[in-house]
């Protein structure tokens, strides 16, 4: 302001020693300061050669006919945009070159007519050829030598599977608790566990380790960040806002996302398929609404994806992400599907429909083949339960019987590596709340009966399926966790208050159930065994209640660890294990050899322990000297204290105790006189 | 531990209170009946008939001679202890929150709600003036702009009071000039309660912030802080041992609504220098209000939403555990 009243010359008054001052400070300033917002109008040689297209191809005429050809094609380029400005070159004969020049209004105008105009049949002779005209400038440009383009400098990678060289063999696991979604990745230790990262605001609503442990996912606003390696840098990310659901598929190597906001405005895609690796974009689906998640699932090795589609099974191949074959597999009324968890094999049902019976099939991938298949009449619903290796596969049938309250279960065990396949029919006259498999050997549980009057009942199969012992009957539980080994599994009531948070662990292996402890969390709502079997996680989440969130750690037979009282506790989660890369006769070998491996344990494990309890000591030590050194500070300042009490009391203070006798009425018998 | 079940509040307990020499407890509630108890066996000794509404801090003098209860009513009431007389009743505009006595019980102080078009008060008097607590004029008022005073106790010397506020702040007065001395904000959220240590250093803050914690009572310098999973309602230092009281439990208003269990109802013992949870004390089916040792540090009472006292007298066990370090 100052600077432009002095231009104006009207301002005198101001003192020599400002004017001069107010001068050097404009001499300072140049027009980039001053103007700096006009300037920015201003027009720019390279702004609107973007908007330029060169058109070959035209007919060479000569000027009597320039008119009517240059009326003839703007007619043709005017479709494509507003041409701003047209330029025909002509020789000195007055004859037209065979190209022109036509400017657009932006470059999108440009764009549109090398698409659409490019390749247009004027007539037989003249065919444009419509460029942009930057883009001749470009391959003009090309330097006559060619430079062998430089390496890339090789940058090192995070080795994903580090945790797994931990010495101690440490399992780690996951939580999110509190306010400001503190998220912390433990290792659990045989009496306590130990922080490995931990950080605040690392992910907006919860994480999901991948499944084999190699990554963990955060959820943020703008998509996922994966992390990874020893101190969980960051190793990749997913652009894709409000993330809602994601998923990884078994073998690691993609990702799904799904969020109701798609990738960009014009493209309606909000499903995508990532591959983790890269993060890059494989396949995007469109999908309005979401009815279920996962909307795909993934064969084990993660060779393929499938999903129901109408009456229809997609199913995917990668890493071409395209259609098995090209086409959808048509299924009449099919319901559900589910993937053996370690063969490419599909188990689905179809629903009853009119004179064709309810159907389960187990299918080959990728030739479609049916394996086997049942025909099944009056079902109203089917569930199905693969083993974990793949042996057997458990349908559950649900009949509709008439004129009866109580509902019948019967299950159809279909025996997968036996020859031709045998199916056996299996009954069970209480109503069946769930099944569960041992993951290792051919047994399975179910949980039977109404809520709160349950029974649980053990089975194993051999030529026949018998029971394994007899059914444990009252049991106050709706839910059953195997141990990743077999052979033991937990009982629990979760997410009932009248359960008051049972847990049972039971041994199954002999010839009858045996308990090995019975304890309680109280208000459990989740149960989780860690990778290798050692130890088995109650926690209690926020989700329903707020009180007592925490968890608590057991070991397999059911004896508290340690415990953890965590506010505003949102997620635990183990972190997976890639499988065991013994083989059997490994296996059997330690197995065998256990003794001698647990007393090296067993030393150190005492060691370990002596050395946590002495570092103990000496912190507690440590904190009591600092508070002793305070009192003792302070004890000082009560001889001053004491000395002020005794002058502000006016009253004669009597230091020694006056022995006072209180009495007490303690009880009245009323006798009787008597009357003698 | 085989505690003594007192039972004559109708309602939710508010402050209980030894006297000095440990002979005699006073229970608050909030029905207006204050009572007396002999600590030692639980013998009701009288109450005191005169209030109206809700009990919300009481006080007793150094020679157990006067108690001061401060109440709903919008008055604050100056009792003879051992008959039950009312000697002097002083009317607030708004509900009186807290009270007490000086050291030398020449100076009384009580506080008032910001309630009703009124500001929160800290009222001062002088009781060696008869006039200022018979007309009801007292020689110093401060008026609390901020956050209203939820808890008041005096000082380590009879030169200022100490409040804990609404929003969790605790502050010095200075009575003489009515100056705001020191504040401190470790807690975000209501103070609960105030209670000094034996010999007066040490100041126990507890807060619905769910932790209690421990400062020098003159500097505010912070010592300790405890950490639990509930409110705290209340908190004590044990004259005798390095340990800590803590009462508290969901707020009343949640407790129909879940287990008993899951309540957390217990008065819960930590290491005043470990912080660490040491043992804990069931038994009241309402979370703990107000909690009190026993001068000689043998005993300790507490008052509960359900409306009962327990005193409980130490066993043997206690006095023999040690904490390893």
């Amino acid at each position: 302001m100052v600077a432009l009243c002095l231009d104006d010359g009207e301002m005198p008054t101001f003192h020599e020693d400002d004017v001069r001052e107010a001068q050097k400070l404009v001499e300072d300033m140049d027009d980039s300061v001053l103007i700096s917002d006009i300037l920015d109008k201003r027009p720019r040689a390279n702004e609107t050669i973007e908007n330029v297209v060169i058109v070959d191809n035209i007919p060479v005429t000569d000027s009597s006919k320039l008119v009517k050809l240059t009326n003839v094609l703007l007619k043709i380029f005017s479709k494509c945009g507003k041409v701003d400005s047209h330029h025909i070159p002509l020789d000195e004969n007055n004859k037209t070159k065979g190209f022109m020049f036509i400017v657009y209004k932006n470059g999108q105008e440009a764009t549109n007519a090398i698409s659409s105009c490019n390749g247009y049949k004027l007539d037989k002779n003249h065919c444009f050829a419509v460029n942009r005209l930057s883009d001749f400038e470009h391959c003009m440009s090309i330097p006559e030598k060619w430079e062998e383009p430089k390496p890339e400098p090789y940058k090192p990678q995070v080795n994903l599977k580090s945790w797994l060289c931990d010495p101690e063999c440490f399992d780690q696991f996951a939580i999110v608790h509190g306010k400001n979604r503190n998220t912390a990745v433990h290792a659990c230790g045989p009496n306590q566990s130990f922080p490995v990262q931990q950080r605040e605001f690392w992910t907006e609503s919860h994480v999901k380790f991948s499944p084999k442990g190699s990554y963990l996912a955060t959820c943020h606003k703008q998509g996922i960040a994966l992390w990874g390696g020893p101190d969980f840098s960051k190793v990749g990310r997913f652009n894709h806002h409000n993330v809602t659901y994601f998923q990884f598929s078994p073998c690691e190597r993609y990702f799904v996302t799904y969020s109701k906001t798609s990738l960009s405005p014009e493209d309606p895609q909000n499903l995508i398929i990532w591959e983790t690796r890269s993060c890059l974009n494989k396949r995007a689906f469109s999908l309005p609404v979401l009815n279920y998640w996962p909307y795909f699932k993934w064969s084990h090795d993660g060779q393929y994806f499938a999903t129901i589609t109408g009456d229809n099974l997609s199913i995917y191949s990668t890493p071409s992400m395209k259609l098995l074959d090209n086409k959808k597999i048509s299924v009449q009324n099919i319901r559900d599907f589910s993937w053996c968890p370690c063969e490419n094999w599909i188990a689905y049902w179809q629903s009853e429909n009119k004179d064709i019976p309810a159907r389960v099939t187990i299918m080959s991938v990728p030739h479609c083949e049916p394996l086997s298949a049942k025909n099944l009449f009056n079902v109203s619903n089917i569930e199905i339960f693969w083993q974990n290796s793949g042996n057997y596969l458990a349908v559950k049938v649900d009949r509709t019987i008439k004129n009866k309250k109580e509902s019948e279960n019967v299950f159809e065990i279909f025996r997968l590596r036996e020859k031709d396949i045998p199916v056996e029919n299996f009954e069970i006259k209480s109503k069946v709340m769930s099944l569960s498999w041992d993951p290792k050997g051919p047994r399975f549980a179910v949980i039977q009966g109404e809520q709160g009057r349950t029974d649980v009942s053990f089975f194993k199969i051999g030529e026949k399926i018998l029971p394994i012992g007899k059914t444990l009957t009252n049991k106050k539980c709706n839910c059953i966790k195997w141990s990743p080994l077999g052979q033991y599994c937990v009982l629990a009531g979760l997410n009932n208050i009248s359960f008051d948070g049972v847990l049972e662990f039971w041994d199954i292996g002999g010839d009858a159930p045996t308990l090995m402890n019975e304890a309680s969390h109280f208000m459990v709502t989740n149960i989780a065994w860690d990778p290798t079997g050692r130890y088995v996680c109650s926690s209690n989440t926020y989700g329903g209640h707020s009180v007592e969130n925490g968890y608590n750690m057991w070991n397999f037979q059911g004896s508290k660890v340690f415990e953890a009282s965590l506010e505003g506790f949102i997620q635990f989660q183990w972190r997976p294990r890639p499988p065991t890369l013994l083989r059997e006769k490994d296996i059997k070998d330690v197995k065998k050899n256990m003794k001698s491996y647990t007393r090296d344990f067993e030393i150190k494990d005492k060691l370990s322990q002596s050395k946590a309890s002495k570092e103990l000591i000496e912190k507690r030590r440590a904190v009591y000297d600092e508070f002793m050194t305070y009192r003792r500070k302070k004890e000082k300042d009560l001889e001053v204290l004491k000395l002020q009490y005794s002058e502000l009391r006016t009253e004669v203070v009597e230091e020694e105790y006056v022995e006072e006798t209180v009495e007490f009425f303690m009880k009245e018998e009323v006798e009787p006189a008597s009357k003698e | 531990m085989k505690p003594i079940l007192l039972q004559a509040h109708e309602r939710s307990l508010t402050k209980i209170l030894y006297n000095k020499d440990g002979d005699l407890l006073f229970t608050a509630s909030k029905h207006n009946l204050p009572n007396v108890w002999w600590s030692i066996n639980g013998e009701r000794l009288g109450t005191y008939n005169g209030h109206n509404g809700a009990i919300w801090d009481m006080a007793v003098s150094s020679d157990s001679t006067q108690l001061l209860t401060a109440s709903a009513d919008q008055s604050c009431i100056i009792w003879d202890s051992e008959t039950g007389k009312i000697l002097h009743q002083m009317a607030a505009k708004s509900p009186v929150r807290s009270c007490g006595f000086s050291l030398t019980n020449n100076i009384l102080c009580f506080t008032t709600d910001k309630a009703m078009n009124q500001p929160c008060f800290i009222k001062f008097y002088d009781l060696r003036d008869k006039e200022q607590v018979a007309t009801n004029s007292p020689f110093r008022d401060i008026q609390i702009e901020d956050s209203k005073v939820n808890r008041m106790i005096w000082g380590t010397v009879e030169d200022y009071v100490i409040t804990g506020h609404e929003n969790g702040q605790i502050c010095q007065y200075d009575w003489k000039t009515g100056e705001r001395l020191r504040v401190d904000h470790s807690h975000d959220a209501l103070i609960k309660d105030l209670q000094l240590s034996k010999d007066r250093t040490m100041l126990i803050t507890a807060s619905k912030d769910t932790t209690a914690k421990l400062f020098d009572a003159k500097t505010f310098q912070f010592l300790k802080s405890y950490k639990t999973d509930r409110p705290v309602n209340s908190a004590a230092v044990s004259p005798i041992k390095h340990h800590i009281l803590l009462g508290g439990g969901q707020e009343a208003m949640e407790v129909t609504t879940s287990h008993t269990k899951s309540g957390k109802f217990e008065a819960r013992f930590f290491h005043l220098i470990f912080e660490e949870e040491i043992g804990r004390v069931k038994g009241h089916f309402g979370p703990i209000n107000t909690l009190a040792f026993h001068p000689n540090g043998k005993q300790y009472s507490s008052g509960a939403e359900d409306g009962y006292v327990r005193i409980h007298d130490f066993d043997q066990s206690y006095y023999d555990f040690e904490y390893d370090f």
